[in-house]
């Protein structure tokens, strides 16, 4: 797990971990769903997240929205997961991005909280293998398709591959960013 | 001591001043008396040191509701310049002997009002032997502006009925850096002044800032600002709308209360001012300075003067504004101008004195600047 | 600017709180620009920040600075979706009055020319000159008129193998003024604007501003009908005779 602060956000620490092969998706989301207070993590199923700065970039809004009091969600939590979507629909926002039943690679995040409490808490819950977080682990598990058609990004001309540029990015942290607007 | 009289005309007020420059700064008391008895003499401005001998004015009010039409704002002219002139140069205690030019606006402004000033100053040149001196209205305003408050090199707001601009100096030019792209910051109020039927007298811009006092509530207009130029001729179809529907049946949200035509006033204002000041903050940003002078009739206006201040300052300048006896229409600005650039040798022929309606500020050589 | 005096007003939310550096790069009317950093403690970002004007209604303040923030942000949004170089916009709040950006690594356009070594002769200033007009074009042939087109207004990527010279890719940044507009007269304005800014701003370039308008009839496909506006505009000057 790693816990990193956002510039400008000192009083907000991040703890964030990616997980691979995890078994037990639908456990996660049944405790979401029965609001287990005991599991207050932002899930995102890492099919759909582009680059390590496509997850900060929603955490910073998520966060910043919080300590202006304008969440649109339960919590800072449920908010990353919205804070994703580029468009105003929750319910949508969390099937695409939060956990679904056959969710195979996560990221946990919690904003705050004890670091080790919260190692111990998500090793011990989630039936996964913990890595680092990075650009190339994303690549390796997302769905480049799925990105673009979320964001309405152009397809690839043909035989071009379909890989998601750092132009890509800045399209989806544009959209990400003017939501609501 | 050179010493000027000024016509004055473009618009509904007939202006006549006489002016002088001291060659060494005056004392306080030797200043003369202006149209309300307040003597006035200014020693701070880089420009000679001016002692306002006589400034008298008389004004065209056209009945509530109306505008001032030309033709009956040239007869009100005709009817009054002789007596004018009379009075002032009595007022100023000067004998014909003593006047070295005479000063009249050549334009921008009405065709009707300047030609007949124009006639009235063609005449006393040719009568009393003295040179004529064609003069730039707005000129007249930034340097009379310049003369009263001692500013050095401001960017000038320059809002009047006829004129919206923001000018600058550079290179022995009034550059304008910004203006009104339709119509004047001073005619859209008067044209709402007469929607509502407010009072001409004593002016309806006057009326319309006293109105906007009692307003409270803010609604919206359209702002339009591109670049360093406004539009207001949108702004003022919206308003118009507005007017059409004041009544019992429109309240406030908010409060419940009936929107007021004090509610009227006080939108317009805050919006028409607000894009005056932001394209004269950028004028002075882009120029480098932080001093802002307003001139014109619409620079009276305390809220104006009130906004500009608190822009001015933090930007860590301030904003120099005269008062009415100044910013209004006046003969005393057109003498002032035009004894500057006398002073350089400027004279108007007869045969190039007619006037021109229009005529740019960035057009006249201010050769007494560096 | 010399008499610009920074008016020490606190940041916006969250910038208020912030342990991390914010360097003041340039105060303008509208906006401060600071350097900052973003997401990571190590990845650059440009934090533009409208303050409230008090002299203001703060009715009529929020809502011009939602509005400003917005629409820049939509250009922005716009030119990166349809391949205009601009910096990309990482983040935004509407109500405080915020906008992070991309850091653009380089100079501007401006400060290269102006230290240019004098020796390259003219072929890298032309090719720069080309790679203007092709931005410029690219930029009017997706419907955007930038409104401020100078030299301070472009910048040029570099990295410490290109510094002090003219290479570099061209981005267009500083869209306060900008707008989507479609009309003939606009885009006019817009290379009018340029035309004399480089006049008075790089005398020495002058010469070679054709270039530039070549390079832009090569992207846009209505240049034609635009050039030829600009001579209308270059003839009355960009301002109206005003009725007094």
């Amino acid at each position: 797990m790693e816990t990193t602060h956002l510039p400008h956000l000192p009083d907000h620490p991040l703890h964030i971990c990616l997980f691979e092969q995890v078994q037990n998706a639908s456990f996660l989301r049944r405790q979401l769903l029965e609001g287990n207070t005991d599991f207050e993590y932002a899930f995102l199923d890492a099919s759909v997240l582009l680059s390590k700065n496509h997850v900060l970039a929603s955490c910073f809004r998520s966060i910043n929205d919080l300590l202006n009091n304008r969440l649109k969600t339960r919590n800072v939590h449920s908010e990353i997961v919205f804070a994703l979507s580029p468009n105003s629909n929750i319910a949508e926002s969390f099937r695409r991005f939060g956990l679904s039943d056959d969710s195979k690679n996560i990221v946990a995040i919690k904003v705050g909280g004890d670091r080790a409490k919260i190692e111990e808490h998500l090793l011990a819950n989630v039936e996964g293998k913990a890595v680092e977080l990075t650009d190339e682990a994303l690549a390796g598990m997302h769905d480049a398709a799925r990105i673009r058609k979320i964001y309405r990004l152009e397809a690839p001309k043909k035989g071009e591959v379909n890989v998601l540029s750092r132009e890509s990015e800045a399209l989806l942290l544009g959209s990400m960013a003017l939501k609501g607007s | 001591m050179p010493i000027a009289i000024g016509l004055e005309g473009s618009a509904n007020k007939l202006g006549v001043g006489v002016i002088q420059h001291s060659v060494t700064p005056p004392s306080p008391h030797d200043s003369a008396h202006s149209d309300d008895e307040v003597p006035f003499t200014s020693r701070r401005s880089k420009s000679p040191p001016v002692q306002i001998l006589s400034n008298l004015r008389h004004t065209f009010h056209a009945p509530p509701g109306a505008g001032f039409l030309p033709k009956d704002t040239a007869a009100h002219h005709r009817r009054w310049a002789v007596r004018l002139v009379k009075q002032a140069m009595k007022q100023a205690n000067v004998k014909v002997e003593d006047i070295d030019c005479i000063c009249f606006t050549q334009g921008p402004g009405m065709g009707g009002p300047l030609s007949s000033v124009a006639i009235a100053a063609r005449m006393l040149s040719q009568l009393w032997d003295k040179p004529l001196i064609g003069v730039n209205h707005c000129v007249g305003h930034i340097e009379m502006g310049r003369a009263i408050t001692g500013a050095d090199n401001p960017v000038v707001l320059y809002v009047s009925g006829g004129n919206t601009q923001v000018i600058a100096y550079s290179a022995q030019r009034y550059r304008i850096f910004g203006e009104a792209l339709d119509i004047a910051i001073g005619n859209c109020l008067d044209r709402f002044a007469r929607v509502l039927g407010i009072p001409n007298d004593p002016a309806p811009g006057y009326n319309i800032e006293q109105l906007a006092k009692t307003g409270k509530v803010l609604l919206e207009l359209p702002y339009a600002v591109k670049g360093m130029d406004v539009s207001f001729s949108g702004i003022l179809a919206r308003v118009e709308e507005m007017a059409a529907k004041l009544g019992p049946g429109w309240t406030d949200p908010e409060s419940g209360a009936q929107i007021t035509k004090g509610d009227l006033c006080f939108t317009l204002q805050e919006t028409v001012f607000a894009m005056l000041v932001e394209i004269t903050e950028r004028a002075m940003a882009h120029v480098g300075t932080a001093q802002v002078l307003i001139v014109g009739g619409v620079g009276c206006n305390i809220r104006l003067q009130d906004m500009m201040g608190l822009m001015a300052s933090e930007r860590g300048g301030s904003v120099f504004a005269t008062d009415e006896r100044f910013c209004i229409d006046n003969g005393i600005m057109i003498a002032q101008a035009g004894l500057m650039a006398h002073q350089m040798g400027f004279k108007t022929k007869l045969e190039e004195s007619q006037c021109t309606q229009r005529f740019r500020t960035d057009e006249v050589l201010v050769n007494w600047r560096d | 600017m010399a008499t610009e005096t920074t008016s020490q007003r606190p940041l916006p939310a969250p910038f208020n709180n912030s342990t991390d550096s914010l360097t003041l790069i340039t105060q303008g009317a509208e906006a401060l620009l600071y350097k900052t950093t973003f997401l990571t403690p190590t990845t650059p970002a440009a934090l533009k920040i409208r303050p409230s004007k008090p002299w203001r209604h703060p009715t009529l303040d929020k809502r011009l600075t939602r509005q400003r923030i917005l629409a820049e942000a939509r250009v922005l949004a716009k030119c990166k979706r349809d391949g205009v170089s601009v910096p990309a916009v990482l983040a935004l709040d509407w109500e405080n009055g915020w906008t992070v950006s991309e850091w653009i690594e380089g100079v501007t356009v401006k400060e290269a020319l102006r230290k240019r070594n004098l020796e390259e002769g003219d072929s890298a200033v032309q090719s720069l000159m080309q790679r203007i007009g092709h931005a410029v074009g690219t930029l009017h042939s997706i419907g955007v008129i930038h409104g401020d087109l100078t030299s301070s207004n472009m910048m040029l990527r570099q990295d410490p193998t290109t510094h002090g010279t003219l290479d570099g890719d061209i981005v267009l940044i500083d869209f306060g003024l900008a707008t989507q507009a479609t009309q003939e007269e606009d885009r006019a304005v817009d290379l009018y604007v340029l035309e004399r800014a480089f006049g008075s701003t790089h005398p020495r370039e002058e010469a070679l501003f054709g270039v530039v308008l070549e390079a832009y009839g090569g992207v846009y496909k209505g240049a034609r009908a635009t050039l030829r506006r600009l001579e209308d505009v270059r003839m009355r000057g960009r301002k109206k005779s005003m009725l007094g």
